[in-house]
Order: structure tokens, then sequence, then C-alpha cells
């Protein structure tokens, strides 16, 4: 229990601390943000007073500290500012980014996952043989391919040469598919090979022969005992497939022109529409730090012996 | 490796050399792999490509190693209250997608290569941060450590003669796996804009502009994505069999 709660202080210090950084990134990136939103609103040719007067409005002009605290406060009660641009709060479109972000993030993980064991059991039939060694041969070329030229391949497949499934936008269901299976076969590359050794390793494992001897059948070995045991590797590894999976869907947005988070940050950047790009950073993080410390308690549950040798 | 470090020689053409009757060709003749869309010689962009997407990837690599050994080796040299604040601070700097943090930083620093090269070494330090700290950790307890401790070795030197060379091999398989993935940030950073401007060649940014021509010459986009898979699977090789080999020795 008290392992649960340093995990969890521990989560909360880091998201301080990402808080921080985060601000204070933006706050000292070159150019000056208020003659980017005058900009922004104004048109190319603004005069020194309008500058001021946006600088006055943004709250631009306060020192470091205060103009940290004014930005923390609201972010508290989940308030993540206005944008500088268009002056809109910033939460519904970020929310409405995320709506089309998480199915195809989730979407991705699902056939990656599905993918992956499948790969991983056919493999694993015969360690060594044929089909092993092409599966892992396939999965270390998967590895090394970018994803976002994995997707224009799929586009040119799918869309141009074949005019199967439409690739641009995300106007019905059907367009989410091609982005989906370009993050699902990236997640599989990456899951399949140790998927495999987690497989693997858990046949090796002395208690199976007991186990058979004392009249579990093959079947019940094979899903209580093997399946669990090579799951292990696979939440560890989930954490950072997480990570992957947020980059890649900012980059699978952008080439299927998709209105998610990768869309919305990159425009962000490109407008410096500061509390836009640090909520999604922010939300990044959160994410992040949230699913890892799941993650974390999850792998107690399996291992219990991780829990018994921390305490 | 060999083909970056010579490119340059066995272009065919030069790679910024315009030629607009000539854009957008067919590979064959005198254009081995086609033009662009300015008539430029895709080969010749390519090899000389290598270069800034393999030359920088090394840089940023090898920057990320040394801020990163440097930081682990404080942590596990310089007692429990340091180690815990560098700890953290790794933890923050963890709670970031790398590749998008990069992005975030390369693009509000302006795109440019020195932008690229601060926004992903910023980025790729903590791997090697955690391992410099874990190896490190484990040695203070070794009995040759102990006794140079003892004999009034210097922390520096502690960390000099005792814990870099025990560290090494470890890093070097990290400094692979981080070398691939500099490889696939620098192209990806292209790729969205923010990376190697044009009109150097760079492979990511070669894949922007391939990606306007998809319908018309396909064939331009493939190239510089089989050029970055090439890569990045022979350096991803050659980690597996380092890392196979350590374990060889460990178990021996």
């Amino acid at each position: 229990m008290m392992a649960i709660l340093s995990l969890m202080l521990r989560a909360v210090v880091v998201l301080c601390g990402a808080a921080i950084a985060t601000f204070s990134l933006l706050w000292h990136a070159p150019g000056d943000p208020a003659l980017a939103i005058a900009m922004a609103r104004h048109g190319t040719i603004v005069s020194e007073t309008v500058v001021s007067v946006v600088r006055e409005q943004a709250g631009l002009n306060v020192g470091f500290w205060s103009a940290l605290q004014d930005w923390a406060g609201p972010l508290l009660v989940g308030d993540f500012g206005h944008s500088s641009v268009t002056g809109r709060p910033v939460l519904p479109d970020l929310l409405n980014a995320m709506g089309h972000t998480i199915p195809l993030a989730l979407l991705g993980l699902a056939i990656g996952l599905a993918i992956a064991i499948s790969l991983a059991m056919l493999a694993t039939r015969r360690p060594g043989g044929g089909v092993d060694r092409c599966a892992v041969a396939v999965a270390s070329l998967g590895a090394a391919i970018p994803v976002y030229w994995l997707g224009l391949l799929l586009i040119l497949v799918f869309a141009v040469q074949l005019s199967w499934l439409p690739a641009m936008g995300a106007r019905t269901p059907l367009h989410l598919l091609l982005p989906a299976l370009t993050l699902g076969l990236g997640v599989a590359a990456a899951l399949m090979r140790i998927i495999r050794s987690g497989i693997l390793e858990a046949r090796a494992q002395a208690f199976l022969p007991a186990l058979a001897r004392r009249g579990v059948t093959a079947r019940a070995i094979a899903s209580d005992h093997i399946a669990l045991h090579a799951a292990i590797p696979v939440v560890t590894v989930l954490g950072l497939e997480l990570a992957f999976l947020l980059e890649g869907a900012v980059m699978v947005e952008v080439i299927f022109a998709r209105p998610g988070l990768g869309s919305f940050l990159v425009d962000a950047i490109a407008a410096r529409d500061f509390p836009k790009v640090q909520a999604v950073v922010l939300l990044a993080a959160l994410l992040f730090v949230t699913i890892n410390l799941l993650i974390d308690l999850i792998y107690r549950l399996i291992d219990p012996r991780i829990g018994a040798r921390s305490a | 490796m060999v083909l970056a470090v010579f490119g340059p020689w066995l272009a065919p053409h030069d790679p910024s050399a315009i030629n607009i009757p000539q854009r957008l060709s067919a590979p064959g003749g005198a254009w081995l792999l086609g033009t662009d869309a300015l008539g430029r010689d895709i080969l010749s962009r390519l090899l000389h490509g290598a270069r800034w997407s393999l030359g920088l990837a090394f840089l940023v690599s090898v920057i990320g190693l040394c801020i990163g050994t440097v930081v682990g080796l404080l942590a596990a040299l310089g007692g429990k209250t340091l180690d815990w604040l560098v700890m953290r601070i790794t933890d923050t700097f963890l709670a970031f997608p790398e590749l998008l943090a990069a992005v975030v930083i390369a693009g509000l620093m302006g795109a440019g290569t020195t932008s690229l090269i601060f926004a992903l070494s910023v980025t790729g330090w903590m791997r090697y941060c955690r391992v410099a700290r874990g190896i490190g950790l484990t040695l203070q307890s070794r009995g040759y450590v102990i006794q140079a401790r003892l004999a009034g070795l210097s922390p520096l030197a502690l960390a000099r003669w005792h814990y870099l060379p025990a560290l090494l091999p470890s890093l070097a398989v990290v400094w692979t796996g981080m070398f691939a993935r500099a490889i696939l940030g620098i192209s990806a950073l292209g790729f969205l804009g923010f990376g190697v401007q044009p009109p150097l060649p760079e492979w990511g940014t070669m894949l922007l502009d391939a990606r306007i021509h998809l319908r018309s010459t396909p064939l331009q986009m493939v190239w510089p994505g089989l050029a970055v898979v090439a890569c990045v699977l022979a350096i991803n090789l050659v980690g597996d069999m380092l890392r196979d080999a350590l374990a060889q020795e460990e178990r021996s």
C-alpha cells in the first residue's frame, strides 16, 4: 500500500514538473508572442500600439512566476485558457480533436495487438522454424519503417491504385480504416518480437511440467499460465507503445488530413498559439504519466513478486 | 555508412541543379531513379541527403550519450538527495513522448538545422541516463570500486577509470537504438516541415516534397523512405548483435 502511495506521489511530482517545464519552454521560446498574436489577428503589418494592447490583454507583460501562476491556477480546475489567435476557449476544441484521435489510437492498438499476438502464436508453434524466422524478419523490417512513410505507401496502394478506401479527411467511419491500419502495423512490428520471446520464456518455466502431471489440460496451461507469463513483458512495453501511439497518431493525422490532436498541435505551433500548444503538450504528459502509473499498478496485480520485492 | 561518406562523389548529378524540362521524369536513362518536381536528380539527392540524415542523427545521438552519461553518473555518485532530484528531473523529461516534444521544441524555435539538433538532443538523453545510473549503482558495492574509493581516488577519477569502462558496452547498445531513433526523428521532423530546410537534400524533407506528387509520380516517394528503412534496419541489426554478444559475455 505504501509502495502504491509513493508511486502516486511520484506521478504527481512528475506532473507538476512537466507543467512547469511546458510553461517555461513556451515562455522562453524565441520571438515575441504578442507580435505573433497581433499579426494573426490583424494581418501582417501591425503598429506598435496594437502589439502593446495585445500584450496587455494576453497577460504577457508580467514576470515569469506571476504568469506561471496565472496559467496554472485555472488549470487545476480544468481551464486551459483561451486561444491567443481566435480568442475561443481551448478546451472544447481540444476535446473535439481528442474525439478524433482516441478512436484512431484505440483501433490502431487493437489492430496492432491482434496482428502481433496471432503472428507470435504462429511463430512459436515451431521456434526456429521457417514461419518463425519469417515472422521475426518481417517484424524487424516493420520496426524500421517510419510510420508516415508506411501511411503514404498505404495511401498509394489502397486509395490511389486500388481506390478501395478513402484516404483524406474524417467524414465517415471508413476514413478511420487506413490511418488505424498504419498505426496498427507499426504497433504490431514493435510488439510481435516481445510477445514471441515472452511466450518462449513462459514455456520454459519449471512449473509447467508439474502442472501437466497434476492433470491440468494443455489448454488450461496455455490460457491460465503461459498467457499470463507472456503478458508481463507486454504490459511493461505498453507504456512505451503509448508514446509511439501518440507520436504515430500525430504523424498519421497529418498525412491523412484528419482533424485530430496531431493537426491541432501542428497548426497551433505554426500559428504560435501558445495556450493551445501548452494544452496539447500537457495533455500528452498527463495521459502518459497516468497510464504509466496504471501500468505499474497492473504489473503488481499480474506479478505479485514485484510488489513484494520493493516493499 | 560508407555511402554517407563517399556518396557525394558517387552522385552522378549536382543535387540542387534545377532542370525544369526534365521534371518528374521516370526512372531510367540519365536519371537512374528519376527526377523530382524541379528536375533534380533523385539519386544524387539521396546520396547527398545521407550526409544530412545520417550525419545529424549521429551528432544528435552522441550529444544525448554525453549528456545522459554525465547526468546518470552524477546521480549514481552524488549521494541520495542528488540522486532523487536528478531522477525526478529525468522522469519529468520522460513524461513527454519524445518525438512530440521534439516537434514542439523545433517548431517553436523556428525550422532549421540548429533547432532540430537542439530539440532531438534535449529529448534524447534520458535512456542513457537511466542505464548509466542503474549500472553505476550496482558498481558502488563492488569490491574494486570500494577499494579504489578507500584508496582516496576522487569521484571524478573514479568515474573516469572505474565507471566509464564498465558502462561502455551497455551504453553502446542503447546508442545504436537511439541512433536509429534519431534517423527516424530527423526524417519525421523534416517531413512535418520543422527540420532541415529545402533546398538541402534531407530524406524526410524529400518525402514531404514527394507527397504532393503522390498521384502523378508515386515512385518519387518510395526512394527516400527506402533509404531510411535500410539505414534503420542495418543499425538495429548491429544493435541486436551487440546486445546478444553482451548477454553472452555476462552469462560466461
